[in-house]
This record gives structure tokens, C-alpha cells and sequence, in this order.
């Protein structure tokens, strides 16, 4: 499912737990620090492939031998490095995915123009937490971080493949419940691309490689997915 | 005699009837956060205003009976029972008896009822004689119109609504700061004008027609100090216009200083009297939320918002931020929230509120959750931590809510490289934005779904995912319920679905519906 790398930028206040959380989720991840306490940290870590290179050498990075398919992290401690990253990346690797983080307004914008794909806003992601604690603060607190560790009740998305038991079912009519999930939507691939709710009232045959998100609690995904793959098995 | 007192008073302490009531009446007497204490103010100024205007009207016209009777028997009465109520809540006689029984049990002693009860006179008394009560009292007796000097009472209902008048007080606050340069300017004063209207005296009192005692002397001295100068007494002597010269220029000088020192009490207290304002107006609301630091989550805060959040104050303690604040158009009042002194200010009983601990320092933002709990377990916290280690110590000091600004950064990028697709379809129904959000509906008691079965309620008819029931804290949240959970006042149902077929089933099940 995962065929490309993460090179993440940066192994510092940020780059850590995400270098942990993506490794986790079973990405390959490759680590690189300008700073040698940093990248120590890494290797003692287990991330075997880290370099340390100067970023602001653009021969450097370009010996890193990024392919067009990976995807490129930038969290680098240090904001102006940061954007100044962005930019070398943008303007020497123009096809890769391009993240970038922001620990300040001014810096936002900074990394928009310097060419990131996706900037997350530290302060902005929060302040949306803080006004959806507010409005909603049961949910909130359910799904705080909904795919991080620490959830009671989380999503999760299920690609329904040739031989699997759900293929071929109306999605409205099959009892997820029995399962004790709920399913919130599909990707169909008939309908394009896009994200279909359960709510919209659109009843739907599954077919093989639309993909299901589920809600429930992880006990339960768990189970229901090797549920699935069980079925797999006999077939 | 002893034991009448004794008895009278374990029966008023046990009872809670007595109790509430009491609480009650002081409540809408004096506390103003009651909701109710506007009613009775109102209806208060309404006698007062009535019962003047009937005081104007006769002056010229007879007045009718009926008015008379309104006059001295309704208002009276009203402002007597008032007046009896402000002395019995304020102070309590039936704990001082009954501490005093406990302790003469202890000591072994008889127990002598007299002690206890000077003491709650001397409390009453003290009530008594504040300026206010004695208005209050003088309030009372009607204007008994064949004898024209008691008309003066009816002034005291003038008085009266000094107590309504928050202005008044503030202003001889203010003035009460400046106690000692106001005090020095009168003593000052009152030297001129008695040294100037004797000298006038004894200069004058055989030559000028117009004096004839020492008090139109020193009635014209202080016209003339003043420099109203009605001219009715004028100096006849070159000695006298000298004196005249004199305290003439003496009165402007001293008329400036009490300007500028007035002047100065104000614009010293000015900032004060603003904030006090800010916080009178937000404490009217039932719900709001208090804002501590005005850092860059604040100002993200506000910038995030799309219906702009009506009901906020902005804690500061920083004077350059406030200012800054100030200049962006918000309600900000320089405080320091990790003070019991600035929470308690705000209307803990009678309003939910929110504080949110926004500022950078894990300590502060401790401090502040811990004094907000103590002010009252009540007030909702949501605090921001800087790491994992932190959300510990926050939930001991009794935060509802912990925000861990890089964590939630960090999943958000984990979520867009590991679920790209998902990520923006769950941060939809989060965000509330998208076509299907997540919504909290909360049961009251009055609602049509409030004892219902679960399977009675078909959400799948309204398009609705139905997720779960939250039943406060010490319960566990119910994921997918079983059919026959009944729901319960105060729950809260989570349901996920367009916002129209949210709104269309809120509509039809609450409050009594179809």
C-alpha cells in the first residue's frame, strides 16, 4: 500500500513524534538534520537511514537522490531554515509533495509563497481546536487526535479488495453496527475520487478497491478488519 | 427566657425553608448578579418616581385622595417592609446563639442568651446607622401634608434612589481617594471665609447697612470666595474692598487646585472605571468566555472565528499587550488571572463560564487553571500544555480540556502523508465545515426524545448516523448503544449528518415536538 519514502526535514521538536508516528503507520522513513545532536538522536532512535547534510547546500540535497514520488517533510527547529528549505526543495524537486510546518502567523504565508503543497499552522490548527472544544467539546474530546495514540474512539479506512466479504454489499444495508463500527463514508473509485458520507443518503454496491471509513473503537476496527482478511484467507 | 431564645434558634438553623428564603431575599436585595434583583429595583424606582411626582403635582393643584392614599400608605409600607428586610439579612443572629450554646456546653457553663444577642444588635445597629439605612428609614413617613416641614421626608425618597445610582458612587469613590488634598482645600476654605467675613465684621458692621450679623459677613465672603458674587452685600470701606481684593484672588487659586486635583482622582481612576465596566457587561451574560494572555493563539483565536464570538473578555497583564489589544478592537481589561482577586470579580453563580489559558508558560497556565477551580469547580478550563509531560499536572489541577498545540500539529501532518484522503474528509465532519458535520444534541427534560427507547427513534429516516450518548463525566461514552438505552435528561447524542437534516431532527423531537 505505502510505496513511497518520507524524507522528513528536521528531527527536532516536531520532527520526533512524527518521525515515530509515520514509522508506525508503516511509512519508510528517511531523517535529515543539519544538526548533529539531532541526527544522533535519530540513529539512537532506530532510524538507520539519517543523514546529516548542510541544507542550505542545494549539491547536498540533491545527493540525497529524492525521487519524484517521495514525499518531503519539512520541521525544522529553526523557522527561517525552515522556509529557506522550502524554497531549495520547491525549486529543485518540483513534482514531490511538499509539506511544511509554521510556528507563526508571519511564517504561514512565507512557506505559501516559498512553494510548500500544505502548510499545517500551529497556531491555527489549534485555535480551530479550541473553537470546536467550545462548540462541541463531547466530540472533541472523543476524537482528540483522532489518529493519534491516545483516542477512545477513532477512524479508520478499509480498502475492500477482490475477495473480501463486503464486496459486492449495499453499503445501507449492511449492518456494520454488528461489528460495533460505524461507517461514515466511501471512495468510490466509479465516482470519481471524492469522499461519499454515509448520510447522504446514497445507497452504494461496494466494489473492490473502494475504500471505507470506519468509526469505532480501535478493539473493534481491529477486529473487523482481520474479519475481512479472514474471508480473504478462505477464499 | 434562655431556653425560648435557644429553641426559636435550632429550629430557624435546621430549617433549609428559613435558610433559602433568607438567601433568597438578600439575593434580590443585594447581590448583582441576581437576575431577579432588576425587577426589584425597578419597581422600587417606580415608587420613588411616583410618589415625588405626586410631591411636585400638589404644590400648585389638589391632590386626590386616591393619590394621597398611594402616597402614604402604599409607598410606606413598601419602603417599611424593605427597609425590614435589609436589616434582617443583614447579618445572621442564629449561628451566634448556636455557636455560643456549643460553647458553653463545652465549657460546661449555663447558657446565657444575652451575650449573643448584644452582639447581633451591635451588627444590626451598625447597618443602622450607615447613611444608607438612615435615608432608608427617613424614607418611610409620608409627607404628612397639613404640616409643611415633614414634606421634607419626600426628599429622602429622592435620596433613596441614590442606591440606584451607580455613578454616585463611583464618583465619591473616586473623590474619596483624593480624601486628603479635598480635606486640606476645605480646612483652607473655611480659614479664608472665617477669617475675611470677621475681618468685614468688625470693619464694616457700623458703616455698611446690608451687615448685620457675623453670618452675613461670612455669607459674603464665601459668595465673594467663590466668585459667584451675587452682589446682595457689597464693601462700602476702601479696607473692606482690599479684603475683597484679596480673597477674590485666594478663591480663584483655590477653586483651580480642587479642579485639578478632582481632575487628576478621575484620570487616575479612568482605566479603572472602563474595566469595571467591561466586566459589569460581560457578567450580565449567561454564558461566556474569559481569555487569559494575548499572545499569538489569541489573536488566531479570533482570526478563526467565522461568527464572531460575541461574549469573551481578554485577561492581560501585560500593559503593551492590552494596549495592542485595545487597538485591535477587543474587550481587554489588565489583569492578572492567576489572582483569586480577578476571577472571583466575575459571575461564577449565575453563568457558564469558559477560560481558556492560552498563554506560553506551562506554570502560569497551571496557576491559572488552579485558581479558577478554587474560585469554582463550576468554571469550564480549557488549558494549553507546551507538552505530554504537562497533561498530568493539568488534569490534577482539574482541567476539562487540555490543548496540546504541537501534538495536534504533528498528527495533522502524520494524518496527511499516512491518510491523505481521509484526513481531509474527518477534518471536515470536525471542522464542521464540510456537508456532513458532527453534532451535539443535548436532551432536556421537556424534550420529546427525553425517556424514549432508542430504538424507537429512526435516525436513519433523518439521514443520521447516530455514534453515541454522553452521560457526563463519570460515565463512560456509550458508542453504539444497545436498542433498549433509554435517554436520559442531560445526555448528549452525538450524530453525525448534514447540517439540515441535523437541524430538521432538533425541530422535531425537541422540546415537545410535532
Amino acid at each position: 500500500m505505502i510505496d513511497s519514502r518520507v524524507f522528513l526535514f528536521g528531527y527536532g521538536n516536531h520532527g520526533k513524534p512524527i518521525a515515530r508516528g509515520l514509522s508506525e503507520d508503516g511509512f519508510y522513513v528517511v531523517i535529515v538534520e543539519s544538526d548533529e545532536k539531532n541526527s544522533q538522536q535519530a540513529k539512537e532512535d532506530g532510524f538507520e537511514e539519517t543523514y546529516l547534510v548542510d541544507v542550505t547546500n542545494d549539491e547536498h540535497l540533491i545527493k540525497l537522490n529524492i525521487t519524484p514520488k517521495d514525499q518531503l517533510v519539512c520541521v525544522m527547529d529553526d523557522e527561517h531554515l525552515n522556509v529557506f528549505l522550502t524554497l531549495s526543495l520547491r525549486s529543485l524537486f518540483e513534482t514531490c509533495t511538499l509539506l511544511s510546518i509554521s510556528d507563526s502567523i508571519h511564517t504561514t504565508q512565507k512557506l505559501k509563497m516559498a512553494g510548500a503543497d500544505k502548510v499545517i499552522d500551529l497556531y491555527e490548527v489549534s485555535a480551530n481546536r479550541i473553537h470546536s472544544i467550545l462548540k462541541r467539546p463531547v466530540t472533541t474530546k472523543l476524537l482528540e487526535g483522532f489518529v493519534g495514540d491516545r483516542r477512545e474512539i477513532s477512524f479508520k479506512e478499509f480498502v475492500i479488495s477482490e475477495d473480501s466479504l463486503l464486496r459486492g454489499v449495499m453499503s445501507d444495508e449492511y449492518r456494520f453496527e454488528q461489528h460495533g463500527v460505524l461507517l461514515v463514508g466511501m471512495i468510490d473509485q466509479e465516482l470519481g475520487n471524492n469522499f461519499i458520507f454515509a448520510t447522504a443518503g446514497v445507497n452504494h454496491k461496494l466494489d473492490a478497491g473502494d475504500m471505507i471509513v470506519c468509526l469505532g473503537s480501535e478493539e473493534n476496527l481491529n477486529a473487523f478488519e482481520n474479519f475481512i482478511t479472514q474471508t480473504k484467507k478462505r477464499g | 427566657m434562655n431556653q425560648w431564645v435557644l429553641k426559636i434558634a435550632l429550629i430557624l438553623f435546621r430549617s433549609n425553608r428559613y435558610k433559602a428564603a433568607k438567601s433568597f431575599v438578600r439575593g434580590i436585595l443585594n447581590d448583582t448578579s441576581n437576575p431577579y434583583k432588576k425587577y426589584v429595583d425597578l419597581s422600587i424606582i417606580f415608587l420613588i418616581m411616583t410618589s415625588i411626582a405626586i410631591l411636585v403635582y400638589q404644590v400648585k393643584h389638589p391632590v386626590p385622595a386616591w393619590a394621597d392614599c398611594y402616597d402614604i400608605y402604599v409607598v410606606s409600607a413598601i419602603f417599611l417592609v424593605e427597609y425590614l428586610l435589609r436589616v434582617w439579612v443583614h447579618s445572621d443572629i442564629t449561628p451566634l446563639v448556636i455557636e455560643e450554646y456549643r460553647q458553653s456546653e463545652f465549657l460546661g457553663k449555663t447558657f446565657h442568651a444575652a451575650k449573643p444577642l448584644k452582639h447581633a444588635a451591635k451588627q444590626k445597629m451598625e447597618y443602622m446607622l450607615s447613611p444608607s439605612a438612615i435615608i432608608d428609614l427617613l424614607a418611610i413617613f409620608p409627607a404628612y401634608r397639613p404640616l409643611r416641614i415633614l414634606r421634607i421626608f419626600v426628599l429622602f425618597r429622592v435620596f433613596k434612589l441614590l442606591r440606584y445610582a451607580k455613578n454616585i458612587s463611583q464618583f465619591t469613590h473616586v473623590l474619596s481617594s483624593k480624601r486628603f488634598e479635598l480635606l486640606t482645600l476645605l480646612f483652607l476654605l473655611c480659614f479664608v471665609v472665617v477669617t475675611a467675613g470677621v475681618a468685614l465684621y468688625v470693619i464694616e458692621e457700623q458703616v455698611n447697612p446690608d451687615i448685620e450679623s457675623l453670618f452675613d459677613a461670612v455669607y459674603w465672603a464665601l459668595v465673594t470666595i467663590s466668585t459667584v458674587g451675587y452682589g446682595d452685600i457689597s464693601p462700602v470701606t476702601d479696607a473692606g474692598r482690599s479684603i475683597s481684593m484679596v480673597i477674590i484672588i485666594s478663591g480663584i487659586a483655590m477653586i483651580s487646585f480642587a479642579t485639578s486635583v478632582i481632575v487628576s482622582a478621575f484620570s487616575e481612576k479612568l482605566v479603572e472605571l472602563k474595566e469595571d465596566r467591561i466586566v459589569e457587561k460581560i457578567n450580565k451574560n449567561k454564558q461566556f468566555v474569559i481569555i487569559c494572555g494575548y499572545g499569538q493563539m489569541t489573536k488566531m483565536f479570533f482570526a478563526q472565528n467565522d461568527d464572531r464570538l460575541q461574549n469573551y473578555i481578554i485577561l492581560e497583564k501585560n500593559p503593551l499587550k492590552v494596549h495592542e489589544a485595545q487597538k485591535d478592537g477587543f474587550d481587554v481589561i489588565q489583569e492578572d488571572a492567576s489572582r483569586y482577586k480577578t476571577l472571583s470579580r466575575f459571575n461564577v453563580m449565575h453563568s457558564k463560564i469558559t477560560l481558556l489559558c492560552l498563554t506560553r508558560n506551562d506554570i502560569e497556565n497551571i496557576y491559572i487553571t488552579l485558581n479558577a477551580k478554587s474560585v469554582s469547580p463550576k468554571i469550564d478550563v480549557i488549558a494549553r500544555a507546551s507538552s505530554r509531560e504537562m497533561v498530568k499536572k493539568f488534569e490534577r489541577a482539574g482541567a476539562d480540556h487540555i490543548l496540546l498545540p504541537t501534538e495536534v500539529a504533528d498528527t495533522m501532518i502524520r494524518t496527511a502523508i499516512s491518510h491523505p484522503r481521509m484526513y481531509k474528509a474527518v477534518h471536515a465532519i470536525l471542522a464542521g465545515k464540510g456537508i456532513a458535520r458532527i453534532d451535539e444534541i443535548r436532551v432536556l427534560e421537556q424534550d420529546m426524545i427525553c425517556q424514549k427507547r432508542v430504538d424507537e427513534i429512526d435516525f436513519k429516516s433523518f439521514r443520521l448516523l447516530f455514534i453515541g450518548i454522553y452521560r457526563g463525566k463519570d460515565h463512560p461514552f456509550m458508542f453504539i448503544p444497545s436498542k433498549d438505552e433509554i435517554f436520559q435528561q442531560e445526555d448528549v447524542l452525538l450524530v453525525m449528518g448534514q447540517e439540515a437534516s441535523i437541524e430538521y431532527f432538533k425541530d422535531l423531537y425537541q422540546r415537545g415536538g410535532r
